[in-house]
């Protein structure tokens, strides 16, 4: 495997003005890695996208993908990766296998084994016109297309939204194949729970900036984790305030709605202690991961 | 040029460029079968010089008049500018406001060669509009007792052609260099419209009798195609603009970002 980066961003910027755009990124994508990208709306992540794709233009700053320059080295960078743009779309008139093939033969080189067991994987409907398909139908056809040609890097902006929990599988299993042939995924999500089973590391960008690169693993250790539990009777707030870790407890009802940082181990112990109707696991909120290292860089 | 975007672009616009051609030949039967009561009735009118230069000469009493007047003043520029402002408005502007270039152009592809394509396929649109208006001719006139000849009814086609070869150019140039298909399509039709306007009255002030030349329509109709042909600088400098227009398209879009 080659010692270049799949990806390396020097101060890269796009002002938009008014704050919005990127600003400043510096970013490193080793080849052979699954990369999330994870920020909320507005974040960053698909203008950083479309700058690696030269379909817009650094106001300042470089990045390189594959060793190749972004901006100069354009085409020969499209010819090497797979693109699935946020939202995307394509001639709402076609049927999907018009779409495919055209696509097909823009790009060159597909292999129509491939492209036949992409389709089979995720069951795609390719007779009907793209208008007539659901936002999840459509979403596997854009992944279809990106995967196609088996590009050295692919460059998936939120690849999973609208796909449902099987399909969801299908997708993750694929960035294992990806992974294990020594190719590399640069994908983004708002959601950190999205991403996390599939990432070897994420990056999170916070209005236009990047907030830390880090493992999965790492960055699980610092997010607040909530968790709600509901109770056989009413249990007072004060039962798990005082426990290590814990940030924040609410009580509405029998249920108790705990936040903590680190291992769940006392907070489970203390709950154990009462009849527990169900346990209910929470997302993690990127705004508390961004908040953590807010907070770490002032003590520091 | 890339035939596949070529091929996607002219399938998608050949149900409107097709429709365009039908209506031509059912508007030129209909005008050709009109001439025999029209032309003894209604003669050469006499109206203001301006207005009967818009009209094409308003001469009535002769079928090449008749259709100068109906078919190459107003109805053929009129659905053939229409025709390939549309297209080239919504292969440039249109894709990249509905999110398709954002795709096709992650694709190894330049994007003058993307432009260039769809220059291509609107210059397929308007060729299948121009054939129409050719056979409607041809059709028209036979039924209204023939008068004009097969050379000359050629040379209005070529006329046409390159009359919306420069319309269609001009909305290219608009909508790649701004990616905005509203702005296109409105410039474009402007251009068009004022162009038919200038060729009408700006002779009539002299200070302003140059403005002609800056008007396409003057290079399309000036020379009259259906008594004199072709008139060879007259679309050679149409298709001088045309392809000054597509190459503008071409460098507006390279320089600069795509919309979101």
């Amino acid at each position: 495997m080659s010692a270049q980066p799949a990806i390396a961003t020097r101060g890269l910027t796009k002002d938009y003005g008014s704050g919005r755009g990127l600003f400043e990124l510096d970013l490193e994508v080793r080849r052979g890695e699954v990369f999330g990208f994870l920020g909320p709306n507005g974040a960053g992540k698909s203008t950083t996208m479309r700058l690696l794709l030269d379909l817009i233009r650094p106001s300042a700053g470089s990045a390189q993908i594959l060793a190749l320059d972004t901006v100069k080295d354009s085409l020969a960078i499209r010819r090497r990766v797979g693109y699935l743009p946020g939202d995307w779309a394509l001639y709402p008139k076609l049927t999907g296998r018009v779409a495919l093939g055209y696509l097909a033969e823009l790009r060159g080189g597909v292999d129509e084994r491939v492209r036949d067991a992409l389709v089979e994987r995720f069951d795609a409907d390719l007779d009907r016109p793209l208008h007539e398909l659901s936002t999840g139908n459509r979403q596997k056809l854009g992944l279809i297309q990106a995967f196609m040609h088996e590009p050295e890097l692919l460059i998936l902006d939120e690849p999973i939204a609208g796909l449902d929990p099987l399909v969801q599988r299908s997708f993750h299993e694929l960035l294992g194949e990806v992974r294990a042939q020594g190719r590399t995924v640069f994908l983004s999500s708002h959601t950190l729970s999205e991403v996390e089973r599939v990432t070897d590391r994420l990056a999170i960008l916070r209005r236009g900036r990047l907030v830390v690169v880090d493992s999965v693993a790492d960055l699980r250790k610092v997010a607040v984790q909530r968790l709600e539990i509901e109770f056989g009777a009413r249990v007072p707030a004060s039962e798990f305030r005082s426990l290590p870790g814990v940030r924040k407890v609410s009580v509405e009802g029998r249920t108790v709605t705990i936040s903590f940082e680190g291992e769940a181990d006392a907070v489970v112990k203390a709950a154990a202690a009462h009849e527990i109707v169900a346990l209910r696991p929470r997302e993690t909120d990127l705004e508390d991961v961004f908040l953590r290292y807010y907070q770490a860089g002032a003590a520091e | 040029m890339n035939r596949p975007s070529t091929a996607i672009a002219l399938r998608l616009r050949l149900v409107s460029a097709v429709s365009g051609a039908v209506g031509l030949i059912a508007v030129q039967l209909a005008v050709g079968a009109l001439f025999p009561a029209i032309g003894h009735t209604i003669g050469k009118l006499s109206i203001p010089k301006g207005v009967a230069q818009l009209l094409g000469g308003a001469d009535y009493a002769t079928i090449t008049g008749w259709f100068r007047s109906e078919i190459t003043s107003i109805y053929g520029p009129l659905v053939i500018g229409a025709l390939a402002i549309t297209a080239a408005a919504a292969t440039t502007a249109g894709e990249e406001e509905d999110r398709i270039l954002a795709l096709v152009l992650a694709h190894p592809i330049t994007r003058a060669r993307l432009v260039a394509s769809k220059a291509a396929a609107v210059g397929g649109v308007v060729l299948v509009v121009a054939i129409g208006a050719w056979v409607g001719m041809i059709a028209g006139v036979a039924i209204g007792g023939g008068g004009i000849s097969f050379g000359h009814m050629t040379a209005f086609a070529v006329h046409l052609t390159f009359f919306g070869l420069a319309a269609g150019a001009l909305a290219l140039a608009i909508g790649a260099g701004t990616g905005r298909r509203s702005l296109a399509t409105g410039v474009a039709g402007a251009v068009a419209i004022t162009s038919w306007l200038i060729y009408g009255f700006a002779p009539l002030v002299s200070a302003l009798g140059w403005l002609k030349y800056l008007s396409f329509f003057y290079y399309y109709a000036e020379h009259d195609p259906l008594t004199r042909g072709v008139g060879v600088v007259d679309i050679a400098v149409l298709a001088l603009v045309s392809v000054m227009l597509a190459a503008l398209a071409m460098v507006g879009i390279e320089r600069r970002d795509l919309r979101a």
